[in-house]
């Protein structure tokens, strides 16, 4: 009798062990935005700060219908990671270059623009990586000066952003055609995209070489007046990116990413920019 | 906010008559990249032409808020930034080394640093330190900083602009440091800083853009992201543009008004006069002009109808002390005094008793100026001791039982009350006539503005100037500014006044006007000490006659002795020049 009672109040534990593993799982795969006080305690209550620069698409800018608001990928994403965590977001919309430095100095919680993973940039803040970052080759349609790779920059006009990985490349390419004995690249380095299009624009520049999901973005807008020459999935991958020692914050947006990548969510933000949603990676964590 | 909407659609269609002109003229290109442009936009609305995008921009209430930040951050830092720039100015102007050197290295970091990098720093670098501001705060906080060093050295540059014998005249009223620089060197030292803060304004507005960088969303940023989004440059670079100038435009005409206020050259008219000339008639309008009293003096008519009325006489008498007429009112003792080894006053010793008139004769670099600054302590003495009516001007017995200048040198000579009247008359040039004489009774000694008045028109009309009370200076012939300098020496109840060769940068034909108002006052029993080489003046009113000669007393006594028959042999020398060149003229 006893030991039927024991073995039934061990099958009722075990049971009761099953269900709240299961529900804890469940707790991983689900928004549950009125339990952030319980889950984020840190962050009960607290308006995040997303730092980003609005001239920066497809991943954050204005909406064309409505200049108040700030749409793209970074920002729907950013938008939707925090609602899922039950949290408010403020869009601190600045230069580019002051976003990194904000966020180490406190005065934006979190950087969610178009930034790229580095080793380098880890060791001051921490990252929650969720895509692939690429290269993309902008021409004027019907690409009239035939590029189909970086090989056939040799001699052409090439505009990139001052300071990117595009930069590299191109001086790299532009070595490697003098050492070929054939016409150096010329290099035209932009402040701001805007500023790049237009050299593309007005025949300037044969060729803007710049983030892929732009490039691919900008190809489906106007497929009549640009084209895509070459793609290059250079390894870098994009993160969001916090201030050292914010352990609920980057839980949060890593809980997050993960279910919207679950739902599919994020594939479906990549769409709705025109962003290869192939460039999706499974959200982690980097610390360094 | 409705004020806020209507003021942008006016604005923007007042500056679009303008723009008209340049829309034309850029029509060809810009339509064909336009089309270009907006081939995205084709579908949703192909009928728009350019033009009225472009005005769509330019009303849009999402710049005009980019516009209103860059304008708040540039009114604010702006004024903030002048008056830490005058505190600079005046650090920069200091005797003490390490305050100049203190305000000189502020400016040098300020200076010479990018502007850029200072606002990231205050904003990403002094949170580490606990000091943590918002955008705004940071824009307006690094924008100041900065004007300040800029507009340090256009203040600077507009004090030394104005002529030092502006304050020296005003410190001989008796006016303080403080009170000079706020009421006479600045209101002059405008006209040279105005056109620099202007610039400064104009370019800080649209420097405003650089604070992109820790996220301040003001015109150029705003104007950036739109482009960033549909590349639609022109359009909107161009409203961008339109409103920029439309708040430029307001700058400049702000900038004109001040300038104009502070123009001497301007005439001085009434309010409302320059609308009656425009359009022939004026607002609040007043049944009768003002005109000048029936019983305007002319220069030379102007005789005290009874004693009782004598201004010069009441002042003359009434002013209090306690030596008698006769007594030992100014007593100087072994005065000494040199300009680095050069030795200009060697030990005078000179006695002026109440009501004397003592005129001191000599070449020129005799020590005769010197000396007669010594008295108001406007030079400070090596050696000696002067007091008039029984006090020190500005010096205190020390422990020792030497002297030592007081603290508070701008009240002690307040205090003495004594009047100068300067060789290039000095006077405050951006005040009437009458101003220059009230605003020492009202300013320094806290007279009743009114009971000022009434003072300054009587002295002006007993110097024969009641007509041109409300001229200013530069209105004024020599003569005629001399003797306003008079009446204003006197406004004070001067105890003893001091004549710095006052007729010496005078026309010849100007020199007797002076000299009768001189002559009067002496008439009416005021103590004076008149440095000049009128001889004939000397001989025909002073009680006493000093010849000095490099800085000493070489002889004195009643003109009949010293003019008349000298006795020693500089003095003869002297004359004979001083007489025939005045016979010469």
């Amino acid at each position: 009798m006893a030991s039927i009672k024991m073995s039934m109040a061990i099958a009722a534990a075990s049971l009761g062990a099953l269900v709240a593993v299961t529900g804890a799982a469940r707790a991983q795969a689900a928004c549950e935005p009125a339990k952030v006080a319980e889950k984020y305690p840190s962050l009960a209550g607290k308006t995040i700060k997303v730092g980003a620069d609005p001239q920066t698409p497809p991943y954050v800018m204005r909406d064309k219908a409505n200049f108040d608001k700030v749409v793209g990928v970074d920002a729907d994403l950013a938008r939707a990671v925090f609602d899922c965590a039950g949290l408010k977001t403020e869009f601190v919309l600045g230069g580019w270059s002051g976003l990194l430095p904000a966020v180490m100095a406190g005065q934006i919680d979190v950087m969610w623009d178009n930034l790229y993973y580095k080793p380098a940039r880890a060791k001051t803040v921490d990252f929650v990586l969720y895509m692939k970052a690429g290269t993309g080759a902008l021409v004027p349609a019907g690409n009239p000066k035939k590029v189909s790779a970086i090989e056939d920059f040799c001699g052409k006009t090439v505009a990139f952003g001052l300071g990117s990985v595009e930069e590299q490349a191109t001086k790299k390419q532009d070595e490697a055609c003098k050492a070929g004995g054939k016409d150096p690249v010329t290099m035209m380095p932009f402040q701001d995209l805007a500023a790049g299009m237009r050299q593309l624009e007005s025949g300037r520049s044969d060729i803007l070489l710049w983030d892929l999901g732009f490039a691919d973005a900008t190809v489906k807008d106007a497929p009549e007046k640009y084209a895509r020459a070459f793609a290059i999935i250079s390894g870098f991958t994009m993160g969001a990116a916090t201030a050292k020692g914010n352990a609920d914050l980057i839980e949060a947006i890593d809980d997050g990413l993960k279910v919207l990548q679950a739902k599919g969510e994020q594939a479906a933000i990549f769409k709705k920019y025109g962003v290869d949603p192939s460039l999706e990676v499974a959200a982690e964590v980097k610390r360094d | 906010m409705t004020i806020g909407i209507a003021l942008r659609v006016a604005a923007t269609f007042v500056a679009a008559s303008a723009f008209m002109a340049v829309a034309a003229w850029a029509q060809a290109p810009a339509t064909t990249a336009g089309q270009s442009l907006f081939a995205d936009d084709a579908p949703v609305a192909p009928e728009q032409h350019w033009i009225w995008e472009f005005f769509s921009y330019a009303a849009s209430e999402f710049l005009w808020s980019g516009a209103w930040t860059a304008v708040k951050i540039t009114a604010l830092a702006m004024t903030i930034g002048l008056v830490l720039g005058l505190g600079l100015a005046l650090m920069r102007l200091s005797n003490l080394f390490a305050v100049r050197a203190l305000a000189w290295f502020y400016i040098w970091i300020v200076r010479g640093t990018p502007q850029l990098l200072q606002l990231v720093f205050i904003y990403d670098a002094l949170p580490y330190i606990g000091l943590k501001f918002d955008s705004f705060t940071t824009a307006v906080i690094g924008f100041s900083l900065n004007q300040a060093a800029f507009s340090a050295e256009i203040i600077r540059g507009g004090i030394l602009s104005v002529n030092k014998a502006q304050s020296t005249a005003a410190t001989a009223l008796g006016m303080g440091p403080v009170l000079t620089l706020r009421r006479i060197v600045l209101p002059q030292a405008m006209r040279a800083i105005l056109p620099g803060v202007g610039n400064d304004t104009i370019s800080m507005l649209k420097l405003t853009s650089i604070a992109s960088i820790i996220f301040v969303n003001e015109l150029t940023f705003k104007a950036q992201q739109i482009v960033g989004q549909n590349f639609k440059f022109f359009t909107v670079f161009a409203a961008a543009g339109l409103i920029y100038l439309i708040l430029t435009s307001a700058i400049s005409i702000a900038q004109g008004w001040a300038e104009a206020r502070f123009d001497l050259e301007r005439e001085r008219r009434p309010r409302g006069e320059t609308l009656r000339r425009m359009f022939g008639f004026r607002l609040n309008e007043k049944p009768s002009e003002a005109t000048p009293p029936a019983s305007a003096a002319i220069p030379g008519t102007a005789e005290p109808a009874a004693p009782g009325d004598d201004v010069f006489r009441s002042l003359a008498t009434s002013a209090g002390g306690t030596a008698q007429r006769g007594e030992p009112f100014v007593v100087c003792r072994n005065i000494q005094k040199s300009y680095g080894g050069r030795v200009v006053l060697n030990g005078i010793d000179m006695t002026v008793a109440r009501g004397e008139v003592v005129v001191l004769l000599g070449p020129s670099g005799s020590g005769k100026s010197t000396f007669l600054r010594a008295i108001n302590h406007l030079e400070p003495v090596d050696w000696g001791e002067i007091t008039v009516d029984g006090a020190h001007v500005g010096y205190e017995r020390g422990p020792g039982g030497g002297l030592r200048p007081t603290g508070r040198l701008a009240k002690a000579r307040a205090d003495a009350r004594i009047g100068m009247v300067f060789q290039h008359f000095n006077l405050f040039n951006h005040l009437s006539a009458l101003e220059n004489v009230i605003e020492a009774p009202v300013r320094v000694f806290g007279m009743k503005p009114d009971a000022a008045r009434e003072l300054g028109l009587r002295l002006l009309a007993e110097v024969g100037l009641a007509r041109h009370a409300d001229h200013l200076p530069h209105r004024l012939s020599g003569g005629q500014q001399q003797r306003v300098a008079i009446a204003r020496a006197l406004a004070i109840s001067p105890k003893l006044m001091l004549f710095d060769e006052p007729t010496s940068a005078l026309d010849p034909e100007l020199v007797g006007e002076v000299l009768q108002v001189m002559r009067k006052l002496a008439d009416a029993g005021m103590t004076m000490i008149v440095v000049t080489h009128e001889i004939r003046f000397a001989r025909e009113v002073a009680d006493r006659v000093v010849f000095m000669d490099e800085g000493v007393v070489v002889e004195q006594g009643p003109p009949s002795d010293v003019i008349d028959n000298p006795s020693q042999e500089r003095t003869k020398r002297f004359l004979r020049v001083v007489e025939r060149s005045e016979t010469a003229s």
